[in-house]
């Protein structure tokens, strides 16, 4: 199904360079309707950086981003009114801010009262509040922080600040979502919880990319997934075929092979479960019928 | 070689000085070591809040002061003579008094006593200091208030351990959680305790202003300590106000019910000229608080909303002051146009506001700490531009002086009023016009800071990178805040032109960016009263303090310091700022219980600590 629409976000040989560095080479990747995108790879493989560049925080040294066919521009604010939210790897919400406000601020780029209407409150502009009041409500709501609309987001316990940034990205009305380390530092009940957000996002029609190191969190969650490392694309796939992947276990994981597989196995039988995806290939199968085309679209 | 004459005076006030300090400290341990002796013993409250409120009782009845100072009113029944007439307790013994009865009663009232108690101990530490120190400096040394014929004074003394006792009681435990009053009473309930507030405000802010003046409207020898004492004593009941939830309440009140509190505030404002403090000069003094205010709500959209520090502000009340001086036809002024004030007033808010977006447009590339010299920087080159007469339009070094009053349907505005019998004081006029003006910026400051404007302008202060990942367009943004903020500069700077009749460069120094700067973090950033009160203190305090001469400044300078050092959120903070600089909760509470992770592994702690 996928494989037959248009993408909605798509990468073309996104190659980034800081000084004599290269952080990404060549990293092209798409996404589709509906599609849960994950991006695994060691520290410093250049996830970040390749989000950076997708939201327009860096311009790519060479390559382009593209957003249903047209080219996303490179300035942070115009690529999130063109339809690409994201969060932050460190939390970033407003943190004097009431959790209302930060999703509020989020209503920004949808929002059209200019100074003259900020300043006289007519009766358009005190519509146009309501709506956008109403709005981050329903988003509060959604991400399951009702009835705490009024309090300081830097109050809020860690789980609930990472939703309060996701129901602030989603505000933006995005097309597409990134979410950078979403479950980082949180507890087995919290990242659960946070899958079925996600997958609740998605529903809605959004399309998600996560960053993530929780390679079971992201086998569990992604349609697809893809594996950088040292800013190339070693591997995508199917959650199947990447997890089976003796570059994707030595690249990631950093040991031999056979040392791992168990611990491989055992993460895929667990991911089986707590999905409860039926139809899950067996982890021995997969691991024989590898895909070797890492790098490639 | 010789000894200056001034040096044994600057040797006694260092001696008083280190003893104040020596004293402070040596009450700070023992109050230390009393505090851990009480943690959990909160039976002992009752007997050491009322043994503190006892000695303060009897404090307000001891003599204070071994010989009578010149006649006047302060110390009049304060001396050894007091046993003369020993029930004409007034004054700040009877604030001690009164202060005392409170101290015994709290403990066995349904308030939380040791917030009281700790509001009351501090209030009492203040009238003691006050009164000890004055009379220690006024008086010639220790002489003032030890043996005079064998006899003591030691009201100040006693004053100053009951005040120490009292506060100690509200160690007895931990503080009490502020109490929350519910504040959806009915509408007419609502009104009837807004205005009864405000006009009690009112008649406090007159009896402030009124402090140590006599009968015949001179300012008495004592206005110093007279005015610092009710200052105290207000403190202290202000605080116990916030104790019991009072004050917590009346906020939500107003909040709930803005328009209205709005209109109240107006009508007090604007009936302050019919009070004591109606004179010409405090009608001065209150047009240049009025200035100031305006100035300094503007100067809160750039620095109190979106977080720009400016330190060159003024420039901006100066441009519209002589824009506004060189349209009103003065004969120095290098237009020789008159024009209708309104319309004058506008133009100078374009002007400013025109400049405003220049000096912001750097913010585009520069930030922080680098932003602020650039801002000084701007101001000193309109200051020194306006020295050497640079366009034109300053009159230099000779100013641009004789600016005609403002005159609308032929009344001078300079010229006194009077409204049937009534005579109200000269400048009266402009005091309303200013009071008007300081209305309006109010409610473009809040209209603004509750749109999606103001929320851009947070969100940019809190984070930037975080607000541009929104869809915040934050160089606009940041150029509007310092364009709006200098439109309402502008705006004030052309009823000071008016009311000064002369706008010379050296209104315009740095050090009144700085006040303008210390209004704003003094009343608390962001905050609309905030401001107005930072204005108000910034240029009253001075006024009040003028009797103490040289200790002036250093009295004034050392109360911003405490108010810094206890209250670093500001005296009437913005929700956002109180939660950050406080470190409480939106409800008092404080950060570290609000926040308790339920880290299952140190990875959760760690984030968290981040």
């Amino acid at each position: 199904m996928t494989a037959t629409t248009a993408p909605v976000l798509a990468a073309r040989d996104v190659s980034m360079v800081f000084g004599g560095l290269t952080a990404l080479a060549e990293v092209s990747l798409e996404l589709h309707e509906g599609q849960i995108l994950g991006l695994i790879g060691p520290n410093g493989a250049g996830k970040t950086t390749f989000f950076n560049c997708l939201t327009g925080l860096y311009t790519p040294t060479k390559g382009s981003v593209t957003l249903r066919g047209d080219r996303l521009p490179s300035d942070p604010a115009r690529v999130t009114v063109a339809g690409v939210a994201r969060t932050f790897q460190n939390i970033r919400l407003f943190p004097s801010m009431t959790a209302l406000e930060n999703v509020l601020v989020g209503r920004h780029a949808r929002m059209t009262q200019g100074p003259i209407a900020s300043l006289f409150h007519g009766p358009a502009y005190r519509r146009g509040e309501a709506d956008a009041r109403r709005r981050s409500l329903e988003l509060l709501e959604f991400v399951g922080l009702r009835g705490l609309d009024d309090e300081l987001a830097r109050n809020l316990p860690y789980g609930d600040q990472r939703r309060l940034e996701i129901a602030r990205a989603l505000a933006t009305d995005p097309a597409v979502l990134l979410l950078d380390e979403p479950t980082a530092g949180m507890n087995p009940q919290e990242t659960e919880a946070a899958r079925q957000l996600i997958f609740a996002i998605r529903d809605t029609g959004v399309a998600v990319v996560v960053i993530e190191h929780d390679t079971k969190f992201i086998f569990s969650l992604c349609d697809h997934v893809s594996v950088l490392v040292q800013g190339r694309l070693l591997v995508q796939g199917t959650p199947e075929v990447v997890r089976g992947d003796p570059r994707v276990i030595e690249a990631y994981l950093g040991k031999p092979p056979e040392e791992v597989e168990a611990e491989v196995r055992q993460y895929a039988e667990e991911a089986a479960h707590s999905t409860g995806t039926a139809g899950t290939a067996d982890p021995a199968d997969s691991a024989e019928d590898l895909d070797t085309e890492g790098g490639s679209r | 070689m010789t000894i200056p004459p001034g040096w044994p005076i600057l040797g006694l006030g260092l001696l008083y000085i280190a003893i104040a300090v020596a004293v402070v400290l040596a009450l700070r341990l023992l109050w230390q070591r009393s505090a851990k002796a009480l943690a959990d013993k909160p039976g002992m409250l009752r007997p050491i809040a009322i043994a503190g409120g006892v000695l303060a009782v009897l404090a307000a009845l001891l003599p204070w002061v071994t010989f009578r100072f010149n006649d006047g009113p302060y110390p009049d029944l304060a001396t050894l003579q007091f046993f003369d007439e020993p029930w004409g307790v007034t004054g700040f013994r009877l604030f001690v008094l009164l202060l005392g009865v409170v101290a015994i009663a709290a403990p066995f009232l349904p308030v939380p006593a040791r917030r009281v108690e700790r509001a009351i101990g501090l209030g009492l530490i203040a009238l003691g200091l006050v009164n000890t120190i004055f009379p220690l400096i006024s008086g010639g040394g220790f002489g003032a208030i030890t043996a005079a014929d064998g006899a003591f004074a030691f009201g100040g003394v006693a004053t100053l351990v009951a005040g120490w006792v009292v506060a100690t009681s509200a160690k007895a435990g931990p503080l009490e959680p502020l109490p929350h009053w519910n504040p959806k009473v009915p509408r007419l309930l609502a009104y009837a305790v807004l205005v009864v507030s405000y006009v009690v405000l009112l008649l406090v802010v007159a009896w402030m202003l009124d402090a140590g003046t006599d009968p015949d409207g001179n300012t008495n020898t004592y206005a110093g300590p007279i005015f610092l004492s009710l200052l105290s004593f207000l403190g202290a009941a202000l605080g116990a106000l916030h104790a019991f939830g009072f004050l917590g309440w009346l906020t939500a009140l107003s909040e709930r019910h803005r328009v209205f509190s709005i209109g109240v505030l107006v009508v007090c404002a604007l009936a302050l000229p019919f009070t004591d403090a109606g004179t010409d000069y405090w009608m001065t003094i209150a047009v240049n608080v009025g200035v100031y205010a305006a100035t300094a709500i503007g100067l809160n959209i750039v620095v109190g909303l979106a977080g720009l520090l400016d330190l060159g502000y003024i420039a901006f009340l100066g441009i519209g002051a002589y824009i506004a001086a060189n349209f009103s036809g003065a004969a120095a002024s290098a237009l020789h146009v008159e024009l209708p004030f309104v319309l004058v007033a506008v133009i100078a808010a374009i002007v400013a506001g025109i400049f405003g977006a220049i000096v912001g447009s750097p913010t585009l590339r520069v930030r922080g700490d680098y932003l602020a010299i650039v801002t000084l920087a701007f101001g000193e080159i309109f200051r020194k531009a306006a020295q050497f007469n640079i366009g034109g339009m300053t009159g230099g070094a000779n100013a641009i002086p004789n600016i005609p009053p403002i005159n609308w349907f032929g009344r001078d505005f300079s010229a006194p009023l009077t409204i049937g019998s009534v005579r109200l004081p000269s400048g009266v006029l402009y005091y309303v016009l200013i009071m008007v003006l300081v209305a309006l910026v109010m409610v473009i400051f809040a209209n603004l800071k509750n749109s999606r404007i103001g929320r851009a302008w947070i969100a940019v202060r809190e984070d930037e990178d975080a607000a541009r990942a929104m869809g915040i367009k934050t160089g606009q943004v940041k150029i509007l805040a310092f364009l709006i903020g200098a439109m309402l500069a502008g705006l004030a700077g052309a009823v000071f032109a008016h009311k000064t009749s002369t706008v010379a460069y050296n209104s315009f120094q740095f050090i009144e960016s700085v006040t303008l700067l210390a209004a704003v973090i003094l009343g608390g950033m962001g905050s609309i009263p905030g401001a107005v009160l930072g204005a108000a203190l910034l240029l009253v305090l001075p006024e009040k303090l003028r009797d103490l001469q040289d200790w002036r400044l250093f009295f004034f300078g050392l109360a911003l310091v405490v108010i810094m050092r206890f209250r670093p959120q500001g005296l009437m903070p913005d929700r956002h700022r109180r939660a950050e600089l406080a470190d409480e909760g939106a409800d008092g509470v404080p950060i570290e219980e609000l926040n308790v992770p339920d880290a299952p592994d140190g990875s959760t702690a760690q984030a968290v600590a981040r």
